[in-house]
This record gives C-alpha cells, sequence and structure tokens, in this order.
C-alpha cells in the first residue's frame, strides 16, 4: 500500500462532542499528548442539539435537592436496570462538572440572586436543569471547544476512524481518511476514547444529526469490546410531525417543563390515563393539582406531562393508535393557552422560530403538533465506572457510546451532565493507561493495508448500490420493524432485511474520487450503521419483557428476573454473539435511597 | 414539484474552473433547499460535495450563497425562493470542492481574539459558583448565540478584499468576552481588535447582520467593540 500520514499520540479521543471534548481536556491536563479526531468541523458535534439543559443537583432554586434524590430519579428513570456504580458518581460529580463548566465561562440563565438557574424536566423530582433558554448544548460545545483551543490540544478536523488497530489483545491505535483529500491516515496511540455518540440515523423519524451513524458502537465491536444494553433505543415524546421534511426533529422537553400539556385530538388531557404504579404516589392524578404545581411545588403533586420519557412516548403512540391523534398524525403540545407569549419567546426563543420558520406555526398562539422521534441510544460500550475503561485494554468510552449509565431509559437532562462527568473520567482512565504503558502497542502493518484496501473498494465497483437507497431502507426497515413497539416477528423480520442490506453494502459503489466525497463516506459509515442496527435488533429479541424503551406487544410485563441482567454483544468468529451477564446488585443503603418517597 | 437548480460545481483535481450544473429535484414546496440538494446527490449526482450534520440550523454547517444570499441551506424552504434556484459556496474562503470551503481561515481568525474566559491568577480555585446578576448576563446575551457557520464573515466585503481582517465572526466571539462581566481579559482582546486586522476594518455594510442565521445584531456587536477600544471602557 502507498505511503500514509502517520501520527503518534498517548490518547487519542475520537469525537468532539461534549464527552471527547471533556475527555480530551482532561487527559491534556493530567500530561498526556493528546489528539481529537472528529468527523465534521470542530464545533458541529450532535452536542450542540441538546436543548433542555444539564442536570445536577445544585440545589440552586431547590435547597432540598441533593446528589441522592438524583441518584434515585435516575435508577428509577433506568428502570433499575442501571450501573448503579455510574449512576452514584454521576450524581455526586455533575455539580462539580456544571460549575467547571461555569469556570471556564459558560453562559447560564440565572435566578434572581444571580445564582445558576435550574429547570423541571421529566422525572426529576426537583427542578435540575442547568440551562441558557434552548441551546444549552451549543453554549456547552462552545465552552468546551473554546478549552481546548486554549490548551493547544491538536485538532484533526473532517477525519473519519474506520477501524481500530490492536497488537493482540491491547489497543494499538486508530485508522481512518481525511475527507477533505480522501488520503488514509494513522494514529498509533495505546489509549483510545470512543465519544462517538449514538446511531439515530439508523431511523427515519430521528431528531439525530447526519453523522450519527454509530461509529463508535461498531468499531468498539470489531475491536472485541463487549455492548451491552443496545435494546434500549429512547424514542423522545415530542417530535415535530408535519410538514414531513422537519418530521422528527426536537421539541425539547423544556416546553412541558415550563407549563406545556399533551392533549390529544380530541383536546383531552390523556396523560392521567397513563401513570404507571411506580411514579403513582409522587403523580398528580387530576387536572387541578397538576395545574397547581407549577406554582405549588410542595403542595401538589407533578403533572404527568413530566413522566419519563418512556412513558409519555408509549401514550403518545397509544393514542394516535386509538385514533385519537391529531390532523397529521400526532398529539397536541399546547402552551400557548398557559403562558403569555412573552414569557415563551424568552424560555424558549429556539422553539418559537423553529416552528416559525419550519412549520409556520406561532406557538405563542396555537399548540404545536408532536409525535415520537428516535433521540438517543441508552445501550453502548460495556465500561468501568471509574474509569471508563471498556473490555478491550487501551479502550475507553464515554458519553451516547457507553453503555450502562442510563439502564432502561434516560431521564432528559442527564445526557449533558453524563458527557462531563464521564468524558472527565474517560480523560484521567486513558491518561493514566497511558502513563503506566511500558511498551508501546505496534500495529502490524497489514491490518492498516487491510483496512485501506476494504474501504477502497467502492471505487472499483462501476455499477454496485446506491450508498444513499440503502441507507433509505435501513430506516424504513428500522423504523417499521425494530422501532417503538416490537414483537417477535418483526424483530426476525428485521434481521433478515438487515442480513440483506449487509449483503448488498458489500457492493456500494462510490462515484468519482476520494477528494471531499460524500458518497464515499457514507459508503464506509453505512457498514457501522448495519452493525450497530445488527445489535439493536439482537438485543431487543432476546429481552423477552417491557421495560424502560424496550417495549414488546408480545411480552408486555416487566419480568423481575430480567431486571437482574443485561443483554451483551460482542464479536465470535466474525458474526455477533448474543449474551448475557448479571448486573451488580444494589447495595442495601443504595436500595432505600431509591425507595424512599419524597 | 420539479424544482430548477444550478449548482456551482468545482473539483480542482480534475477541473480548470468552476462550471454551472443544472439538475431538476422533485421535492415538496415545504421541503428545505437542504432536501433540495441531497435529492440531487442521492438521484443524480452522488459526488456533489457539501456540509450538513444536524439539518436545522444549529450546528451551522451549510451555509452557502442561495440566490445571492447567504444562507443556511436547511432553514430556507423551497417554497420562499425563485427558481432556477442558484447555489455557491460561500465567499472568501478557498473552495475545497463544490459547496466544501476551506474553514481554516474563518477558525483561524476566531483563534485570534483569544475566545476564552480569561481570569485574575488568583481567581483560579476549584470551581464554586460565581454569581451573575440577570442583568449582567443578559448584556452578553446575543452573541452567544453564535453558531460558527460564517455566515457573517463570508458575506463582508472588507473581507472578501482584506486577508488580514479576522471578520465579523470573530468580533462577536470576543464581543461574548469583552461584555462578560466575569471576564478579565477586555483589555487584551482590545488591544488585539484595535490593530490592523481588527474591527475599525468594519465600514458598517450590515451584510452581516442581514446574513446571521441566528439573528444575532452583528454589526451592533462590532460597533460596541470600536467603542470600548476607542473609549477603553467595557
Amino acid at each position: 500500500m502507498a505511503e500514509h500520514e502517520t501520527h503518534e499520540f498517548d490518547v487519542i479521543v475520537i469525537g468532539a462532542g461534549g464527552a471527547g471534548l471533556r475527555a480530551a481536556i482532561e487527559a491534556q491536563a493530567q500530561g498526556a499528548r493528546t489528539a481529537i479526531i472528529c468527523k465534521s468541523l470542530l464545533g458541529k458535534a450532535h452536542t450542540v442539539m441538546a436543548e433542555g439543559g444539564v442536570a445536577a443537583a445544585l440545589g440552586t432554586v431547590y435547597s432540598e435537592d441533593n446528589w441522592e434524590v438524583h441518584f434515585r430519579d435516575t435508577m428509577r428513570g433506568g428502570k433499575m436496570l442501571n450501573n448503579w456504580r455510574m449512576a452514584r458518581i454521576h450524581a455526586q460529580e455533575a455539580p462539580e462538572r456544571v460549575l467547571e463548566l461555569e469556570d471556564w465561562g459558560a453562559l447560564f440563565d440565572r435566578t434572581e440572586e444571580g445564582r445558576i438557574l435550574q429547570r423541571d424536566f421529566g422525572g426529576h423530582r426537583y427542578a435540575r436543569l442547568a440551562h441558557v433558554g434552548d441551546r444549552t448544548g451549543l453554549e456547552m460545545i462552545r465552552i468546551l471547544q473554546q478549552k481546548a483551543v486554549a490548551m493547544d490540544i491538536d485538532v484533526f478536523m473532517e477525519t473519519t476512524i474506520v477501524r481500530l488497530l490492536k497488537d493482540g489483545d491491547r489497543i494499538a491505535g486508530a485508522f481512518g481518511y481525511r475527507r477533505e483529500s480522501g488520503k488514509f491516515v494513522e494514529f498509533k496511540s495505546p489509549a483510545v476514547v470512543l465519544a462517538t455518540g449514538g446511531v439515530g440515523k439508523a431511523y427515519k423519524v430521528t431528531s439525530n444529526s447526519w453523522e450519527y451513524t454509530g461509529d463508535g458502537h461498531a468499531l468498539g465491536l470489531w475491536a472485541g469490546a463487549d455492548l451491552i444494553d443496545m435494546e434500549f433505543v429512547q424514542f423522545h415524546p415530542t417530535g415535530m410531525v408535519w410538514p414531513p421534511s422537519v418530521m422528527g426533529i426536537l421539541v425539547t422537553e423544556g416546553v412541558r417543563g415550563d407549563g406545556g400539556i399533551l392533549r390529544n385530538g380530541s383536546d383531552e388531557r390523556f396523560m392521567f390515563g397513563y401513570i404507571p404504579e411506580m411514579f403513582r404516589a409522587e403523580t398528580a392524578d387530576d387536572e387541578e393539582e397538576a395545574d397547581r404545581w407549577y406554582t405549588d411545588r410542595k403542595g401538589a403533586r407533578r403533572p404527568p406531562d413530566l413522566l419519563p420519557r418512556d412513558e409519555v412516548a408509549r401514550a403518545i403512540v397509544a393514542e394516535i393508535k386509538e385514533g385519537r391523534g391529531t390532523p397529521h398524525g400526532g398529539v397536541y403540545l399546547d402552551i400557548a393557552s398557559r403562558r403569555d407569549p412573552e414569557y415563551i419567546t424568552r424560555r424558549l426563543p429556539g422553539m418559537y422560530h423553529q416552528f416559525k420558520e419550519l412549520a409556520d406555526v406561532d406557538i405563542t398562539k396555537e399548540p404545536m403538533e408532536v409525535g415520537p422521534t428516535c433521540h438517543y441510544m441508552m445501550g453502548g460500550l460495556k465500561v468501568d465506572a471509574e474509569t471508563a475503561a471498556a473490555t478491550v485494554d487501551g479502550l475507553f468510552a464515554a458519553g451516547e457510546v457507553a453503555g450502562g449509565m442510563h439502564g432502561a431509559n434516560r431521564l432528559g437532562g442527564n445526557s449533558l451532565s453524563d458527557l462531563l462527568v464521564f468524558g472527565c473520567r474517560a480523560g484521567r482512565g486513558a491518561a493514566d493507561y497511558a502513563r503506566a504503558v511500558d511498551v508501546r502497542p505496534e500495529a502490524s502493518a497489514n491490518q492498516t493495508e487491510e483496512v485501506a484496501r476494504e474501504a477502497l473498494e467502492p471505487f472499483e465497483r462501476t455499477d454496485g448500490e446506491n450508498p444513499y437507497l440503502l441507507q433509505q431502507r435501513l430506516q424504513d426497515k428500522m423504523q417499521a420493524l425494530v422501532g417503538i413497539i416490537r414483537v417477535e416477528d418483526e424483530l426476525k423480520k428485521g434481521l433478515d432485511a438487515l442480513g440483506e442490506l449487509k449483503q448488498r453494502a458489500g457492493r456500494v459503489t462510490a462515484e468519482g474520487n476520494r477528494l471531499y466525497n460524500p458518497g464515499w463516506h457514507l459508503a464506509l459509515d453505512l457498514r457501522s450503521l448495519l452493525a450497530t442496527s445488527e445489535a439493536i435488533a439482537l438485543a431487543a429479541l432476546e429481552r423477552k419483557e417491557s421495560r424502560g424503551a424496550q417495549t414488546r406487544e408480545d411480552f408486555p410485563q416487566t419480568d423481575p428476573e430480567l431486571g437482574k441482567i443485561n443483554i451483551v454483544l460482542r464479536m465470535k468468529n466474525g458474526e455477533p454473539y448474543v449474551d448475557r451477564s448479571p448486573l451488580e446488585p444494589l447495595p442495601q443503603d443504595l436500595r432505600s435511597v431509591v425507595e424512599r418517597s419524597l | 414539484m420539479s424544482v430548477r437548480i444550478r449548482i456551482l460545481r468545482f473539483d480542482p483535481s480534475q477541473d480548470e474552473r468552476p462550471w454551472w450544473g443544472a439538475y431538476e429535484a422533485d421535492v415538496e414546496p415545504t421541503e428545505r433547499v437542504l432536501d433540495a440538494l441531497h435529492y440531487v446527490k442521492w438521484y443524480r449526482d452522488s459526488s456533489l460535495a457539501l456540509r450538513r450534520s444536524c439539518a436545522h440550523g444549529i450546528c451551522g454547517s451549510d451555509a452557502m450563497i442561495i440566490n445571492g444570499v447567504n444562507l443556511l441551506a436547511c432553514k430556507v424552504m423551497i417554497r420562499d425562493l425563485e427558481q432556477p434556484i442558484v447555489i455557491e459556496p460561500i465567499r472568501g474562503l478557498p473552495v475545497i470542492r463544490d459547496l466544501v470551503v476551506d474553514m481554516e481561515p474563518f477558525f483561524a481568525g476566531y483563534k485570534e481574539v483569544k475566545p476564552w474566559l480569561i481570569v485574575d491568577e488568583d481567581e483560579k480555585e476549584p470551581p464554586r459558583e460565581r454569581i451573575q446578576s440577570q442583568e449582567d448576563r443578559e448584556r452578553y446575551d446575543d452573541t452567544t448565540k453564535c453558531i460558527l457557520c460564517a455566515a457573517c464573515t463570508t458575506s463582508c466585503p472588507i473581507y472578501w478584499a482584506d486577508g488580514k481582517y479576522v471578520g465579523p465572526a470573530a468580533i462577536v466571539n470576543a464581543h461574548r468576552f469583552i461584555f462578560d462581566s466575569r471576564d478579565r481579559g477586555g483589555r487584551e482582546r482590545l488591544e488585539i481588535l484595535s490593530g490592523k486586522g481588527g474591527a475599525f476594518k468594519c465600514r458598517t455594510a450590515f451584510n452581516c447582520t442581514d446574513a446571521c442565521p441566528r439573528g444575532i445584531k452583528v454589526t451592533l456587536a462590532i460597533q460596541e467593540v470600536k467603542r470600548a477600544a476607542l473609549y477603553d471602557s467595557v
């Protein structure tokens, strides 16, 4: 193979969203020679799309809040399937990470006393989300990006990693190409942090960016790492449903936190009919109490509109299925009749403009039409809670690509805090690991040659498959067969379809040359999309129960036995293999925290 | 409906000069220019190069000239445009291929103004909560909305002509810190922005303000920076 560019580092971080940037900042601060490698330009990562806020028990609005309550809410929201060690670290360290962000210059909305303002979100007992209007993710990325620039961390923008390199059982680096030139590049590094985000572009209706193709999940899987919880794909209850071209774009949960309510096509506040046993004691059961809660947090219980996302999404699907949807097949989200226009445009400026420009709807005058949209991947690499180390030596994972933190369902706001807490820990874990390495690992030349040859194959075919049409078909199949409501027969059909698509993806064509060629980029991304989609379908088939984001029509009940295990995916003889591993039991002191009624 | 689109194409590895590609796209009036470009890529010519990521105006990847105006392709609807829709790469930055430009000079200008919070050495303690009043916070709210899409900078005639000018986006990002009550680096930045490539290059053409997809009052921000530099006050 022709010469390719090579670089040596102690730690490389793949992905420049919140987790990747935070990991790189920490690794560099720990003295490791660190590089960030990202597919897009710096600052364009998916994190910018996060709207509502970052969850941390700062207690600025409700002094009753503390890490134990945050931990309790997170575990209950995750249907007790969370890695409790991660959930505990997360709840304990989130406040420090948020204050650190403020220290680095982040803008936050403020209370009248000038403290960081916190807003209400689903599943959180107290107003807990530190935020900037509805552009919290954008501000977070900008601050982290600026910190990385100030620290002079090496950044390889628009560089896509296609394979992790190994020396025996250890990680030895990563191999990829530069989008601009199409030329290959090798990074030699004993420690690699995956911070690649999720896989939302496997679905047709999604709030996720075009770059969300499950790269890190697939890179980890191919490198021999274990993935857990892959069956848990979060469908956010409120995405736009009209017009079709904007279907799926996120409508922040902050709309409901700030007073918005859900109604069906017959104008009924249907959420009162969907309060599950687990949340009954803390949820208002009539409209009067629910409305009173906004001004009387102590005397009234929370409205059911603010139940965790899995509950709300399922309720919306049920209403639409029963024929009580809106004209465009959603439900109404109404804040217009409940808050004055000045309040709405001040608290939710992004939503106001989004609906005005994209749907010609004035949300201060009319209700929005919304429906579930693919939003977040709970599953990912199995990691050690303390160090974020994956199950392959030298590999670390943080953020959406890591599994365990959120269990079967993530609470809103817990993603941005997860990125900060575990991004920081992964950076430190990777730097510590790299420092302790005696002999630097060395990947064999034939590994890179093989990867390079495979990567160029799409150019050699003249009459192969169109990568865009394959991606569309994948999205259609995943949406229809491995979507919100699942059943064995459909999951099996989904796996058959994925098998066929894998064959066809092996015959995909890239037209033209290697210079900034998005058709070729997708041809390569398709492989990770397919590998990650297959892991989702296999895990969904294996978990024969309904829990959190996994809703099985054929197994509608929760099975206590399955509450004790994670479904695990790993490669075996070149094929994905489904296994189970027991969850570490929750210690008694933490169990009593979780069972506390508040 | 069928929509006519003309796209300025350029592949430096094989084209001597840019050329106009003419395409028809089958899209709805309520779809956006990005959807039409996707149509062209998916069904007509997959080699068409463009950047896009979030696809609804937050990541700032797809700024381009659409019918003569700098816009984000993901935020402008087909029904609001005259046909043929004419699409060119943003101006003032080298074209890598088709609608993809080299953003390095843009980021270099951004870095020049030290876009990070500068605090006094004795303030560098473990993170603690700092108080900032709602009024102080409001002071720089507008300029924190920037998505670094380069629509403002590449609409500026001074930027086109003068390679030294840092451009509107860099000044917007400096403004964001100069007017932050927690920042102590105002003087340092104002010194940079009083220099040759700084804010006084601006001739208030207002192109930047018109171009900003986030509605930031860019020209006003630049004027505030100029005033602060002149009167040495923030």
